[in-house]
């Protein structure tokens, strides 16, 4: 199958095709933006459960790279890069949307009402694609809703796209250690949740 | 609580370490302890949960953007695309007539693509003046001069990625003599002084 | 955009740059004009090219790939073009100029300089792709 794109010899590694694309090969960017646009879009879409705006954090997150790439001085570490670039535009989106929503909500409630921030969310989904899920894969996404946002994309990025502690760890701003810490409290809050589902 | 704070069960097991575990047996306190081995249960739920969820997203057609998004993204990068300098390849009463850099480097990769087991990375192009010597310049061994009289003098700096057990200076060699027929053929001036590169080996 | 007849002249810039692209894209070797930055800056309106143009007396327009400009008698153009790399790219281009050159003298203008500049070298590719 050829999904390389137009241009582009086949058998090309990763970091050749960024070179290219950092050199200003149209064709090698198109093929970077070809490879990561679903990856991105499946972590902005659980990030913050809006097609719109998961499709937005792709399309900002993969310009900016086109415009910053001649900076990135590592070719191997694009994927990293991007990772990165669109998990910190989510959760800058997600801090947007809570100064808006405290605009409008008396924040006490929100405290008082633990899923009160899942309910607002759930209200956002797609029903007609959502029916289609089992009801373990509706369970797992509700409650992974109701993790803080950090939390959320630290989950995200390990077990929905096998990013290393280390990377998540620059991406979040603390360390490998502390990637292990939130991941093992995101999976018990979960855990905690599904099992009180049943 | 602080940041790499891993919950812990009564017992005083952490969370982590049962999830590492829950796909062996249960050692000797995991058997007794109540504890435990509910943990257990719920973190083996979950990570069937979250396989199925990896796997189903994955598939999932609804789960990536319209086509609009990659058009849109495309529109901007070609819009602002990197020419890199222009140089200068002839200036006549008709008029002068330039090349983008961006444009001259890939006809090098282009042509240094016909080369088996190198992968062409970034290219950098430099004009010596006309005069320059070459005495006395640092260069790395095997450096091609190709003298010409038409237009500038080009160095060519391609980096490359080789396949591990290429035979670099015979590759190194095929490379500058591609490129050195390319540039004359497609742009229709010498092809200057080729350096080559190689930065990294890429997996095959 | 220039749609004012400049000096009684009825040749506008905009008429110069079409001529000069139609024969740009009948040159053999040439695959297509390319747009560019300055060309979508153009296209946003007059009032920005006259911002960066202030007080000129020149009559210049510009399309994707082409910026023709009248001043007096005088119509130069610019050419930004790829060309197929089966053709030596410094051959296309002298062919380019001189063609648009030959054009421009058929309106009764004077053929300034036309500057081409090689913004890609590429096969020749099907229209599948791109």
């Amino acid at each position: 199958m050829d999904d390389h794109g137009p241009g582009l010899e086949p058998d090309l590694d990763e970091g050749s095709i960024v070179a290219r694309a950092q050199d200003g090969d149209l064709a090698a960017f198109e093929h970077l933006v070809l490879t990561y646009q679903s990856r991105l879009f499946r972590l902005a879409y659980r990030m913050l459960n809006d097609r719109g705006d998961a499709e937005d954090i792709v399309q900002e997150t993969l310009t900016t790279s086109w415009r910053a790439l001649p900076m990135l001085a590592d070719v191997d570490a694009f994927g990293g890069w991007i990772y990165r670039l669109a998990t910190n535009k989510s959760l800058d989106l997600l801090r947007k949307r809570s100064a808006h929503a405290e605009d409008i909500i008396d924040s006490d409630d929100m405290d008082t009402m633990p899923g009160a921030r899942a309910c607002a969310v759930s209200a956002r989904w797609d029903p007609a694609h959502e029916a289609e899920w089992s009801a373990e894969q509706n369970g797992l996404t509700a409650l992974l809703s109701t993790l803080p946002p950090a939390q959320r994309a630290c989950w995200l990025l390990r077990e929905m796209h096998g990013r290393s502690y280390a990377e998540i760890g620059v991406t979040l701003k603390i360390s490998p250690t502390a990637v292990r810490g939130t991941l093992a409290r995101a999976r018990h809050q979960i855990a905690e949740g599904m099992s009180q589902w049943r | 609580m602080a940041i790499d704070d891993i919950p812990r069960l009564g017992c005083g097991r952490s969370i982590d370490r049962i999830w590492a575990t829950i796909d062996r047996p249960p050692t000797a306190h995991e058997e007794k302890c109540g504890q435990c081995q509910t943990a257990r249960t719920q973190l083996r739920g979950l990570s069937e949960a979250t396989r199925s969820l990896r796997e189903s997203d994955l598939h999932n057609p609804a789960l990536k953007p319209r086509p609009g998004v990659k058009n849109a993204i495309m529109d901007v990068a070609r819009a602002e695309v990197r020419q890199g300098s222009r140089i200068l390849l002839r200036s006549a009463d008709t008029g002068i007539t330039e090349i983008s850099e961006q444009a001259l480097s890939s006809l090098i990769r282009s042509a240094a693509a016909a080369i088996p087991g190198v992968h062409p990375r970034r290219c950098r192009i430099e004009i010596r003046a006309a005069a320059a010597s070459l005495a006395g310049e640092d260069h790395p061994a095997g450096t091609t001069v190709m003298a010409t009289d038409a237009g500038p003098r080009l160095i060519v700096n391609l980096r490359v990625a080789a396949a591990p057990g290429i035979v670099i200076p015979l590759a190194a060699e095929a490379l500058r003599h591609e490129i050195s027929s390319a540039i004359p053929a497609g742009v229709g001036i010498g092809a200057g002084t080729v350096n080559i590169i190689v930065e990294d080996l890429y997996d095959v | 955009m220039s749609d004012e007849p400049l000096q009684g002249s009825i040749i506008t810039s905009q008429l110069i740059a079409s001529l000069a692209s139609r024969t740009t894209l009948e040159t053999p070797g040439v695959l297509r004009l390319e747009p560019t930055i300055q060309g979508f800056l153009a296209r946003l309106g007059p009032s920005l090219q006259h911002l960066r143009n202030p007080g000129s007396q020149d009559s210049t327009f510009r399309h994707d790939g082409v910026t023709a400009t009248i001043s007096g008698a005088t119509a130069r153009v610019h050419l930004d073009i790829a060309t197929d790399i089966a053709y030596t790219a410094l051959d296309v281009a002298e062919a380019v100029q001189r063609r648009v050159q030959e054009s421009i003298s058929h309106t009764g203008l004077t053929p300034g300089a036309v500057d081409v500049t090689i913004l890609a070298i590429e096969h020749r590719r099907g229209t599948a792709n791109m």
